[in-house]
């Protein structure tokens, strides 16, 4: 025991003081993180500014002078306001500091205060001499953006049964398409102002008979009812399956590589001349066990303090992160131990690729499966998964952390035949191991290990 | 005290290939051997599976008084053919953990670690990773981390090889002082002088089977070959003309010197006398026979032909810097 102690120590100091690991995991969540802070900055640094001149020929007479009002200074900023009120209604829950990100994301979104003026020209204006402008460069600073020509029937219908007219636009070459979307959407707006005006309505009268509110949603379950949260409904579930599966992969990948390393360096055969191969292999698993540990970890802190900033820390139940250990040590206990066998029987990484095909189908499926079984967490497909060790601790973490979790026996069931699996993965690790590291030459074959594990 | 290492009728096989075939061995406490025979003849699946490393399809293993050196792995010091290093990881740390695999914790370590650095050769290289040595400079450090930790059986798989003739030399001192401490050593070789240098006693494998195994001076008295080196010193002689004599029974040319035979009832001291009574010498030498000799014609004794003989004769030589070795 101490001997397998020894060799885990060395097996997870080698690996944790490491560049690469320092690097690999270490950095990339910060790596991740700086760029969800500054990547949308960097894009919004320099918002189009909506600065010129639209010129419309409005045959019916009203357009015009309602887009003019559309773009006044005193529109725009109560524009603006109504927005910003709207992004504090979604953020109001939050906690402060996820209130500044999502403030500052809103701010940066709304851009700068555009200066566009409206020119109406008379109906019969010369449309070419009007276009004229528009050839000019981009870059040419402020000047005629556009040109819109609005239909004779874009107000008026002469027939209650045909449908509105609309408006012909031209715009300037190269001209930003956030600042098009916002013509056009000033363009709407005051055709819809000068419809509903001619129909005698009042705008806020039929805004008022077109909207419903967002309903609140509530999630009704045995322990209770809770607000729904579609969002946290599938990240969470997701976050774990893909908590679990890095962690898992992280470990076995280290071993798998170490395990070459030993092998193609010749130091196996002075290592079994000091411990078993049993032990030596056990040791190995053991300390990129905690390796995986170590990753977990430092991603699951990560993860919760995200939840917490957000204040969805109550779509955590304690009892997951029991289980994501559970599951953590059952996946990684079966894939590790097969990293190890495919370690040791090979001569270099090259040979390893071809074994590797069903280890990463084993973990490829999560990824296509996460939400096909968030659907369903208890139809035939999620069940039958579960059983199917090292699958099922996958889709087991999945279907526990669903809303709609599992019955009792089922994960009881599914950790029993999972730790079967582990049992069969380290015996049969265990008999290519001892064959495998002093085995060298020919690329071993999948039926090469099956004769091995027969062996003695 | 028992024996340190018991081997009864150890057979092995790969597929159709015999490499070991019902090897009996028996080397006694403090003892310093040497296992020699060519490239491919089983020394090292032999030492293997005495190590436990490999199972043997038939035959016993007795290792320090154990039935299996599983059992005794701490107290024995294994530097296989096959040798290799973590390449990353710092000398002193690496020596310090192959030590403390072989269950030696002690609080002296770390001295001892750096003492024995020290005498190699390799005192500043302490804190260096095992990459950044030279090849010779890595198998220094394996031979020390074989032993490290005081091992009463040494086993030793072709250590010489590699090695620069004043690393060799380094090399048997260490060998002998781990003997003198009270250790038995085993070590395999295909180079001869190497085993003639150091060992009181020699097992020879050919094809997987046992050919030889007697002490130094046993094998030499055995394979006397009863004859004398000559080279006149007046360059007009012909020795070839010796073969006339009566009391000669053969003359052959090898290189610049002669081989003389006497007949078998002349005493070799007064064939001295009689040699250089025939003919004025510039050297007359007693011919002792070296292990090659003696590997060649057992081998010789089971067949094998000219061609064979020759092909093995290179292999035991070994490289040039093997033969300088002794020098």
């Amino acid at each position: 025991m101490k001997k397998i102690m020894l060799v885990a120590g060395r097996e997870f100091m080698a690996t944790v003081s490491t560049k690469a690991f320092i690097f690999g995991v270490l950095f990339t969540p910060l790596l991740l993180l700086a760029m969800a802070v500054l990547l949308p900055k960097l894009m919004d640094t320099a918002p189009p500014k909506l600065k010129g001149e639209i010129a419309v020929i409005d045959p019916t007479g009203r357009v015009g002078v309602a887009l003019g009002a559309q773009f006044s200074p005193e529109a725009l900023a109560a524009r603006r306001e109504a927005a910003r009120r709207k992004v504090a209604e979604v953020t109001k829950d939050l906690a402060p500091a996820g209130k500044a990100v999502a403030d500052q994301a809103a701010e940066s979104a709304l851009g700068g205060t555009p200066e566009l003026s409206v020119v109406v020209l008379a109906p019969g204006a010369d449309l070419k001499a009007a276009k004229a402008p528009l050839m000019v460069d981009a870059e040419a600073g402020p000047g005629r953006l556009a040109v819109a020509v609005v239909h004779p029937d874009a107000v008026q219908r002469p027939d209650p049964s045909a449908p509105f007219g609309t408006y012909d636009l031209y715009v300037r070459g190269k001209l930003d398409d956030r600042v098009q979307d916002e013509i056009r959407r000033g363009l709407r707006e005051a055709i819809i102002e000068a419809r509903v005006e001619q129909s005698g309505l009042q705008r806020s009268e039929v805004e008022g008979l077109m909207t419903v509110r967002a309903p609140d949603s509530r999630t009704v379950t045995k322990k209770g009812e809770s607000r729904t949260n579609e969002v946290a409904n599938v990240l969470v579930p997701g976050g774990f399956m893909i908590l679990l599966l890095l962690s898992v992969m992280t470990g076995g990948q280290y071993l798998l590589m170490s395990t070459i390393e030993e092998k193609s360096n010749r130091v196996m055969e002075v290592l079994v001349a000091a411990v078993s191969p049993f032990e030596l292999m056990t040791g190995k698993i053991l300390g990129q066990m905690a390796v995986g540990l170590l990753v977990l970890f430092i991603y699951a802190v990560l993860g919760i303090s995200a939840l917490a900033v957000f204040a969805a820390l109550g779509a955590l139940d304690p009892w997951l992160i029991v289980f994501l250990l559970v599951f953590y040590l059952l996946a990684y206990l079966t894939i590790g131990a097969l990293m190890a066998a495919i370690g040791s029987a090979v001569n270099d990484v090259r040979e390893a690729q071809s074994f590797m095909m069903p280890v990463m189908l084993v973990t490829m499926l999560p990824w296509l499966l996460w939400v096909p079984i968030l659907r369903d967490p208890n139809g035939a497909l999620a069940t039958t998964l579960s059983f199917i060790p090292p699958v099922g601790n996958f889709v087991m973490l999945l279907r526990l952390s669903s809303t709609a979790a599992p019955p009792m026996w089922q994960t009881v069931l599914s950790i029993a035949v999972s730790a079967l699996g582990v049992w069969a993965a380290l015996w049969f690790a265990a008999k290519v191991f001892r064959v495998g590291i002093l085995v060298s030459g020919k690329p071993p074959t999948f039926a090469t290990l099956l004769r091995w594990a027969r062996m003695g | 005290m028992p024996d340190a290492v018991v081997l009864r009728s150890l057979t092995k096989t790969f597929g159709e290939k015999v490499a070991v075939r019902d090897l009996d061995l028996v080397v006694p406490q403090g003892a310093l051997y040497g296992f020699i025979g060519p490239n491919g003849a089983g020394k090292t699946t032999s030492i293997r599976m005495m190590l436990s490393i490999l199972y043997p399809d038939r035959g016993e293993v007795e290792i320090l008084g154990r039935r299996s050196a599983q059992e005794a792995k701490d107290r024995i010091g294994y530097l296989p053919e096959e040798r290799g290093l973590y390449r990353r990881m710092k000398v002193r740390d690496l020596l310090e953990y192959m030590a403390a695999l072989k269950g030696c914790q002690e609080a002296g370590l770390r001295r001892r670690v750096d003492e024995w650095l020290e005498r190699v050769g390799l005192g500043g290289s302490a804190g260096k990773r095992c990459e950044e040595l030279s090849k010779g400079m890595q198998q220094k450090v394996q031979v020390l981390a074989a032993m490290i930790h005081q091992p009463e059986l040494l086993v030793l798989d072709e250590p010489f090889s590699g090695l620069d003739p004043v690393n060799q030399r380094l090399l048997r001192e260490l060998v002998l002082e781990q003997h003198r401490r009270g250790a038995t050593v085993l070590f395999s070789t295909h180079a001869m002088s190497h085993a003639e240098q150091l060992c009181d006693r020699i097992v020879m494998v050919h094809r997987g089977q046992k050919v030889l195994d007697d002490t130094l001076q046993g094998i030499r008295t055995r394979f006397d070959p009863h004859s004398l080196w000559f080279e006149p010193r007046r360059p007009e002689d012909d020795p070839a003309a010796l073969a006339s004599l009566d009391w000669v029974r053969s003359v052959r040319r090898d290189g610049p010197v002669w081989e003389v035979v006497p007949r078998e009832d002349i005493d070799l001291s007064a064939a001295f006398g009689l040699l250089a009574a025939a003919m004025p010498p510039a050297r007359i030498e007693l011919r002792r026979p070296t292990l090659e000799d003696v590997f060649i014609e057992i081998v010789a004794g089971t067949g094998a032909d000219e061609g064979e003989q020759s092909q093995l004769r290179a292999a035991m030589r070994g490289g040039a810097g093997d033969m300088e070795a002794g020098s």
